[in-house]
């Protein structure tokens, strides 16, 4: 998938949209944010959550999205993770627009293009790993037997080889992380979204965790961290800084 | 949607029966209430229908009942209908000589009881019949052994009697009972047949009567007042299709007789099984919609319950179902898990519901003397209508969950 995008390479702020626009965004680009406004209303009161966020971001990247509470993260995290759509603004993924996408069409994403994995696992506590795993593939057609076999696959590359036929409760925390990794990647998405991967974790498995991101990385990954914590964002390549619903900074650190 | 999808859902949803047993079994139980009722009611309707369908038949061919009284079913005649003339045998008489549509008539007078001896024994409930011998084939119920009254017996007003298998048990047990002695209310009588049985109607035995030639009959119990004594005539048509010819013949030929005036209503009651099958059809029309009202109920409050179970459901797993949803899940995919889960809770009390109705109705079979059956299709209705139910309270709680915003969903603890 990735041998027919050439990644730039960019050495600087991004903000700036490249000059090789097609239809208001970089078709080279994996995610394509322009001008992305997100707007609650509570009660009477407008809330903005995003006032005008552009970005964009290449295959292959590893990147950190951090910012305290508040700060709009989150809401920019549903918005990249397709569980939400801008009240205002373009977003391509993967050369599709799907700001405009019903719920539908947004969950055909989600189950495609974007793996999540959650601070709290959310794990299927009744189904084994081997099941939870497949429950993308259930709803992306994938025939059964093809499925085991993609299951399989995707647990052996987190090393639970022999934990596959175990519930939830019967793993460790940083085992249950490393089913939800398995079932993040196991449809191979375009990004995988990790929502505080490590919130829920002790500090040693915490670095087991991140040490796997890092190998999915090298292995051409395209991984997306949001985190408030900051020795977890200095994991990644890149790091956005949110702050009142803008882009504080947007940095490469590596 | 696929047959994975089916799959998954079926899956989700033992899992879930598994995980709440007791939850579950209450709500199945509720349901099963329902289809009992629904199956158990169905069988006694039809039950009733088959029997009186089966006994109407077994009555004759398409006889035609002729009496002075109104045709009713089970309600006793009015004072008009008790003071009017009675039929004669020269009445019926007429019938059988003028009427082309009949093949056969069969006047009959009838006591209600009579007490029967032979040596020590006694029995006190046969009911008594004054016949001729064209009854064997205007009812088409024949002698087993021995002989039918002749028409020489009618010309003596000879005391011979044929019995009933009822009787034969309860006099004779143990031994041939044609050409023994016995006494009727009394009076000497010789025993010259038996017929043969004739099996249940409602729970009452047909093989509890003795019959003797009618004039027999009117030499002994000539003042019995009704409802103790009554005289009427049954009338076999040629075949099926003249029985209302016939029906038609026999009003004019009694309206003259009996001279009803031009425009006056009969002063008599004709019948035919038909007729008395619309009335009996009126009647089981009524108790079946009751029936069925009580059905309807008993299936909403099981269907409420399944309503019930499934919004808690949907709630216990607002969480599971935005990560389904987060994965890729559509709307389509979320609501069929549920409504396949709300199905699969009715379809096993639905199942065990028609196994609960069957042996209902085995047992009621049986043990009572009311009459059940299921039909075939009553099954296939058991489980239509709990599946349904289940189709139906389910699609509200199964959109809810469809329906949920998978962030919030997600956020839900």
């Amino acid at each position: 998938m990735s041998d027919a995008t050439v990644t730039l390479s960019p050495t600087e702020n991004v903000i700036n949209a490249p000059a090789t626009e097609v239809d208001g965004h970089d078709p080279s680009m994996l995610i394509s944010m322009r001008d992305i406004w997100k707007t609650y209303q509570m009660g009477t009161e407008k809330v903005h959550a995003l006032h005008g966020v552009s970005f964009d971001i290449p295959r292959g990247e590893y990147i950190a999205i951090i910012g305290p509470s508040g700060s709009g993260k989150s809401t920019l995290m549903n918005l990249i993770g397709c569980l939400d759509t801008p009240t205002q603004g373009q977003y391509w993924l993967n050369g599709k627009n799907v700001s405009e996408m019903d719920d539908d069409e947004l969950a055909r994403i989600r189950n495609q293009e974007v793996g999540f994995v959650f601070q709290t696992f959310n794990l299927l506590a009744r189904a084994t790993a081997l099941h939870n795993v497949e429950l993308p593939l259930i709803y992306g057609g994938v025939s059964a037997s093809q499925r085991h076999e993609m299951a399989k696959q995707a647990l052996t590359a987190v090393d639970l080889t022999d934990r596959m036929s175990h519930k939830p409760n019967e793993l460790s925390g940083g085992q249950r992380q490393r089913v939800a990794i398995a079932r993040a990647l196991v449809n191979h998405p375009s990004i995988l979204l990790a929502d505080e991967p490590t919130g829920a974790l002790d500090s040693h498995t915490s670095a087991e965790i991140m040490d796997l991101f890092e190998r999915l990385h090298s292995e051409g990954n395209t991984i997306i961290v949001v985190t408030h914590e900051h020795d977890i964002a200095e994991r990644a390549h890149r790091v956005i800084s949110i702050r009142d619903g803008m882009i504080e900074k947007d940095e490469r650190i590596r | 949607m696929r047959f994975e999808d089916v799959k998954e859902s079926a899956l989700m949803a033992f899992d879930t029966l598994r995980t709440n047993k007791l939850r579950s079994a209450l709500t199945i139980l509720g349901v099963s209430v329902g289809v009992v009722t629904v199956i158990f009611m169905v069988s006694i309707i039809q039950g009733l229908n088959k029997a009186f369908a089966d006994q109407i038949e077994s009555l004759g061919s398409n006889t035609i009942f002729v009496s002075k009284f109104e045709p009713s079913f089970g309600r006793p005649p009015g004072p008009e209908e008790i003071h009017r003339k009675d039929l004669t045998m020269e009445d019926a008489e007429a019938l059988r000589t003028e009427a082309p549509s009949i093949a056969g008539v069969s006047p009959i007078q009838r006591l209600l009881s009579a007490t029967m001896r032979y040596q020590d024994k006694q029995t006190d409930t046969p009911i008594l019949f004054g016949v001729t011998p064209y009854y064997e084939f205007v009812h088409s119920q024949y002698v087993g052994s021995g002989r039918f009254i002749s028409e020489i017996d009618m010309q003596d007003r000879s005391n011979v009697v044929i019995i009933g298998v009822d009787v034969k048990q309860a006099l004779f047990p143990h031994e041939d009972a044609v050409d023994k002695e016995v006494r009727i209310e009394g009076s000497p009588f010789r025993v010259i047949g038996v017929m043969e049985p004739l099996g249940n109607f409602f729970g009452q035995s047909r093989d509890n009567s003795i019959f003797i030639p009618i004039t027999t009959y009117e030499k002994y119990y000539p003042d019995r007042p009704f409802p103790e004594s009554v005289f009427f005539v049954i009338v076999r048509p040629v075949s099926r299709a003249y029985v209302k010819s016939a029906m038609d013949e026999i009003a004019d030929i009694l309206r003259r007789r009996r001279r009803v005036p031009a425009g006056a209503p009969n002063n008599f009651g004709i019948s035919s099984q038909d007729s008395l099958l619309d009335v009996y059809n009126q009647l089981t029309g009524a108790t079946a919609l009751v029936l069925t009202s009580i059905s309807f109920v008993a299936l909403m409050i099981g269907g409420i319950g399944v309503m019930n179970i499934m919004l808690v459901s949907v709630t216990e797993r607002t969480k599971e179902i935005g990560v389904r949803k987060a994965v890729g899940a559509t709307r389509l995919n979320i609501l069929s898990q549920f409504l396949i889960e709300a199905v699969v809770l009715t379809a096993i009390g639905g199942l065990a519901g028609l196994a609960v109705g069957e042996i209902a109705s085995l047992l009621m079979n049986r043990y009572s003397p009311l009459p059940a059956y299921v039909p075939l299709w009553a099954i296939g209705l058991g489980v239509g209508i709990s599946a349904a139910v289940g189709i139906i309270f389910g699609l509200w709680p199964a959109w809810k969950a469809a329906r949920l915003n998978p962030i919030d969903a997600l956020r839900w603890e």
